[in-house]
């Protein structure tokens, strides 16, 4: 995942020379990849319009079709977090901070998901109070 | 840090800008430390800015997961094609955004300037689609078919809908015997749908409000030649910014308007 390594801090460290001071030390995505990414982008949200749309036709079942929808959003994430975001040629300290938002988000599902469950969710449906 | 100390005071008189562009700040050694330390101020941000919409997205997984029936109903209400519409539009402003930071990288103040106009007026077009989506569901509860209606004193909605959480709040009555048993009990479920849609979409219309905000002094610094090659790091972390906002509609668009 991360690249360049040699312009961390600590390898800075006592070096002043001007080579240090072009502002795009880390590595780089062309403006190609970012073409390329876009274009990924726009035929996975024909994909997810698509099977939404197949799903009204066919009879598939709802849990395939929200898996799959949020299948191509989390590919779509990916796609914009690691290139458009550049986190793909981040330092490892970025890198750990946008796995950092993954985990939260982890941790904020699963425990709460967790606990609705083991208290019996979803709850007898009848008429509300 | 003794060596950032050394070289200040070496250059005491010229205010220690001698041997850089006068955005170093005293406190970093070099530009691309400076940089990554923005960056990452940027991202702990954003970090915070994922466990805010986490919640909303936590509160629809809780509430679909009890009424599956009532969200396929509520959903096919929402306008899908206005929606995929705006799924582009908002996916093109990443790419703009993402060519636009690389503009600034390579010094191209032109293209950068183009670059972000064309945010700008993508930004715009998808709070103008936003706002025509809301302007509907309101004239709805009006009573009149369209908002165009709704100013003009047009054409009236036959049926009564209103999808506007509140008192208001009435869903249209589906025909068939299957949801007639449960007349008395759809109604707030499907309102839940709708309080969900307007928390979420309505937050990230804030967040395009910001972000445009963001572009708009971007563009102004860009069109004073403020940035260099050097020197982007707003360019940078405003576009982390806006793609933040487009990977939050990433999620609400399948979760909101492709629900079955």
């Amino acid at each position: 995942m991360a690249t360049s390594k040699h312009d961390t801090p600590g390898d800075a460290h006592g070096h002043q020379e001007p080579a240090h001071y072009d502002g795009h030390a880390h590595g780089h995505i062309s403006v190609a990849t970012y073409y390329r990414v876009f274009g990924a982008l726009m035929l996975l949200m024909f994909l997810t319009v698509g099977a939404w749309w197949l799903e009204g036709v066919v009879a598939i079942p709802r849990l395939l079709g929200v898996i799959v929808a949020l299948t191509i959003a989390s590919t779509k994430t990916l796609l914009i977090v690691l290139f458009f975001m550049h986190i793909k040629v981040s330092s490892r300290m970025s890198q750990l901070y946008a796995a950092a938002s993954l985990v939260g988000l982890l941790m904020l599902f699963i425990v709460i998901m967790g606990d609705y469950f083991a208290r019996g969710w979803p709850p007898q449906l009848g008429p509300l109070p | 840090m003794a060596t950032t100390t050394q070289t200040t005071s070496a250059h005491h008189g010229d205010h220690g800008h001698a041997a850089h562009g006068p955005e170093l700040q005293h406190h970093f050694e070099t530009p691309a430390q400076q940089k990554e330390a923005a960056t990452l101020g940027m991202w702990a941000f954003l970090v915070t800015e994922v466990m805010l919409f986490g919640g909303i997205f936590l509160a629809y997984a809780v509430y679909r997961w009890a009424f599956p029936d009532v969200w396929a109903e509520a959903a096919h209400h929402l306008n899908t094609p206005l929606g995929t519409v705006n799924t582009v539009v908002l996916l093109v402003s990443s790419l703009t955004v993402a060519l636009a930071v690389n503009a600034a990288e390579h010094g191209r103040r032109t293209r950068l300037l183009q670059l972000l106009g064309v945010t700008l007026v993508l930004g715009v077009a998808f709070l103008g689609i936003k706002a025509f989506e809301y302007s509907e569901k309101f004239a709805h509860c009006a009573g009149y078919k369209t908002p165009i209606a709704w100013a003009t004193g047009g054409e009236l909605l036959g049926e009564q809908e209103c999808l506007v959480p509140g008192r208001a709040f009435a869903f249209p009555a589906e025909h068939g015997a299957a949801t007639e048993e449960h007349a008395s009990t759809n109604k707030t479920p499907h309102q839940l749908f709708y309080l969900l849609y307007f928390i979420a979409t309505g937050l990230h219309a804030v967040h395009m409000l910001i972000g445009l905000t963001i572009v708009s002094i971007l563009t102004f610094l860009a069109w004073r030649g403020f940035f260099t090659p050097t020197y982007f790091t707003p360019v940078e972390i405003g576009g982390l910014y806006w793609h933040l906002i487009d990977v939050v509609w990433v999620f609400l668009f399948p979760l909101f308007y492709l629900v079955h």
